[in-house]
């Protein structure tokens, strides 16, 4: 495994789309082969940080960011970080550092949205989302009203995900542009139903009655008018 | 927007209540039945109204089925490709006998108009959750082809949609009642006493794609086709919509497709659930047996029943039931309507019903495909929460519960 591991590792340094993928599965291997063996996979992170940090082909980046998707610890996330403001790599630097547990990961994702092009930010903001990160809550209404559409849209939707008391006063408190008013109704919904889920009737109904006080669109008024009906 | 449900002013009680007769207008009194309606075809004023995103080989054969359903008013088509774009706009314009059906290269666009009541989705595997929930957004129904999600954390997401939207979603797997009727009424008809476990054969899961790059066709657009996904270059095998999970199609590739354990387990498994009467539940333990070079998988279900896959000596959905004990006969459930399961979503949408593969039971089925694709992954047996819908004690298994989205694409 060592000496396949090691091919595998130096094929990386010039591995590139058409490549035979077979020439980089010894990492996939040793993932599963170092489950139980905290040291193994302390080295297989390590190796696999620096070759995140060397000069390889995008194609090597993305193989190397999906490995630590899946093993990628607290010490990945500075090898990380600076790619999550390049356009070509920041969705890897994603895919790994949405799953990685803890608040560096999630600090990482956060100082990210004061950085960056604006359609990068959008998958940042999704990423905070998807995390359920509730350290993100006062940046994403920040956002709320960037001058940037989708982030603002990004943005509502990611509060959305969060589902939080919080989240929801957030949104129905937000003065939305027109451009981003579907988006802040969509989460405000969404946010009322987690709610409801917790066991927060309460604050799901004080959600839909103020949606249904904001002239939303006919969809987000029927969709608040079956919330209240269902609680 | 004018829902089905409020089309209850149709054309002719306009003519009636105004008293705006033909012959009052001056007009000829010889209308045809198709603009008024009879009773096999709804006037188009009551017609169900739908467009079709994703039009390959599994959206061609939905869009035929609907487009020729009278009860459909077939109007719009997306599609990434401009080749079939262009093929399905000429074929839905020859049906109707005009040029008035829009293409769409943009699915957004499509759901944008309000005159649309209804969608049919058959994209590739890792679109189908964000255009689902999408669409319940915009207030369409949706029929989406199977499997219906790519992740974990979609299916929970597109059911929480369209129960928030008070959308009617079904799944796309017409096999689950109509290829497997023969252990389904074993099972429910109580011939085989309580069921102890089913099996079903399945083959590989998918792979990671490394094709080389490939000029794109100037009428394809890429970004669109990629949307969610990684980015990666064209590749003509990348992309393609053929049946095989082998190589040389989407369906081969894990960030498209989970290959033949979600493609071909979204039939089989949700026939096997159906029929050992499973298909509202989730498992709670996935436990992986290796036996020399062959791995097999049991699914255990909170009330005892146990679904495998490929364990070895068994056959395709091979029951173990217990012959002699008593178990209740029950009415195995059909679809709505006549006509298979398009003419079921059909009927719903009318009646505002929950389809026969409504997308919780749909979403229940792909999760199984799913855990086992994970457990095959992580080399290790997996315990499932199905209320946190996260795996016990597992952290590193938590992690394939779902995948970043590639900029700007949200579920």
């Amino acid at each position: 495994m060592s000496e396949q591991l090691d091919k595998a590792f130096d094929a990386l340094k010039t591995y590139d789309w058409g490549m035979e993928p077979n020439l980089v599965k010894p990492i996939e291997d040793a993932i599963v082969a170092t489950h139980t063996d905290a040291a193994a996979r302390k080295e297989l992170e390590t190796r696999l940080i620096a070759a995140l940090k060397a000069e390889s082909p995008r194609a090597a980046k993305d193989v190397v960011c999906r490995a630590l998707k899946t093993i990628g610890t607290v010490a990945a996330v500075p090898a990380l970080e600076p790619l999550l403001g390049d356009e070509k790599l920041s969705h890897m630097a994603r895919y790994a550092l949405e799953r990685i547990p803890g608040p560096e990961a999630a600090k990482a994702l956060t100082d990210a949205l004061s950085k960056g092009t604006p359609k990068v930010k959008i998958g940042v903001i999704g990423s905070l989302g998807a995390r359920g990160e509730a350290s993100s809550l006062v940046p994403l209404t920040g956002l709320l009203g960037d001058s940037d559409a989708g982030v603002a849209a990004a943005a509502a939707t990611a509060l959305g995900d969060l589902g939080s008391i919080e989240a929801a006063k957030a949104l129905v408190m937000s003065k939305p542009v027109p451009a981003t008013k579907a988006a802040v109704g969509a989460a405000s919904l969404l946010c009322a139903q987690r709610l409801v889920k917790a066991g927060n009737k309460p604050a799901a109904k004080i959600t839909y009655e103020k949606l249904l006080a904001s002239t939303p669109s006919k969809v987000v008024k029927e969709a608040a008018t079956l919330g209240l009906k269902s609680l | 927007m004018q829902s089905i449900t409020e089309k209850k002013a149709t054309r002719r009680d306009f003519l009636k209540a105004t008293g705006l007769t033909t012959a009052a207008l001056g007009f000829p009194t010889i209308i045809p039945s198709s603009a008024l309606g009879n009773a096999e075809t709804p006037a188009p004023s009551n017609r169900i109204v739908m467009g079709g995103i994703g039009l390959g080989n599994m959206g061609s054969g939905d869009m035929g089925n609907f487009l020729n359903n009278p009860l459909v008013q077939y109007v719009a088509v997306c599609d990434v490709r401009g080749n079939v774009r262009d093929e399905r706009k000429k074929q839905v314009d020859g049906k109707h006998g005009n040029t008035d059906c829009k293409a769409y290269v943009d699915f957004r666009e499509l759901l944008a108009r309000e005159d649309i009541d209804a969608v049919h989705i058959a994209t590739p595997d890792h679109w189908h959750a964000i255009q689902m929930i999408e669409a319940c957004r915009a207030g369409k129904d949706v029929f989406c082809q199977k499997p219906e999600t790519r992740t974990l954390r979609e299916g929970a997401l597109v059911v929480e949609a369209a129960r928030r939207y008070g959308r009617v979603v079904s799944g796309g797997s017409q096999r689950v009642l109509e290829d497997y009727r023969g252990i389904v009424q074993k099972c429910w008809g109580g011939e085989l006493g309580p069921i102890k476990a089913i099996n079903v054969e399945m083959g590989t899961i998918s792979k990671p794609c490394n094709l080389p790059e490939e000029k794109c066709p100037d009428n394809m657009d890429w970004e669109m086709w990629l949307g969610p996904a990684p980015w990666a270059p064209y590749n003509h095998s990348r992309c393609d919509g053929n049946f095989s999970c082998e190589g040389g199609s989407w369906r081969s590739y894990s960030d498209y497709s989970g290959g033949n354990m979600t493609d071909w387990g979204a039939h089989h498994i949700g026939g096997a659930t159906f029929a050992v009467d499973v298909r509202e539940l989730q498992p709670t333990d996935v436990i992986l047996t290796v036996e020399g070079d062959k791995r097999w998988l049991s699914f255990k279900y909170p009330n005892g029943v146990e679904l495998t896959l490929n364990k070895p000596g068994k056959g395709q959905h091979q029951v173990d039931g217990t012959p002699g004990e008593k178990r209740a006969a029950k009415k195995v459930p059909e679809y709505a309507a006549k006509g298979g399961i398009g003419a079921d979503f059909l009927e719903c949408i009318k009646t505002r019903g929950k389809p026969f593969r409504d997308i919780e039971l749909a979403v229940n089925t792909v999760t199984v495909c799913h855990l086992g694709i994970i457990a095959y992954t992580l080399g290790r047996s997996l315990k499932w929460d199905a209320a946190k819908q996260l795996f016990v004690g597992d952290e590193e298994a938590n992690r394939f519960i779902d995948r970043a989205r590639r900029e700007p694409w949200q579920l």
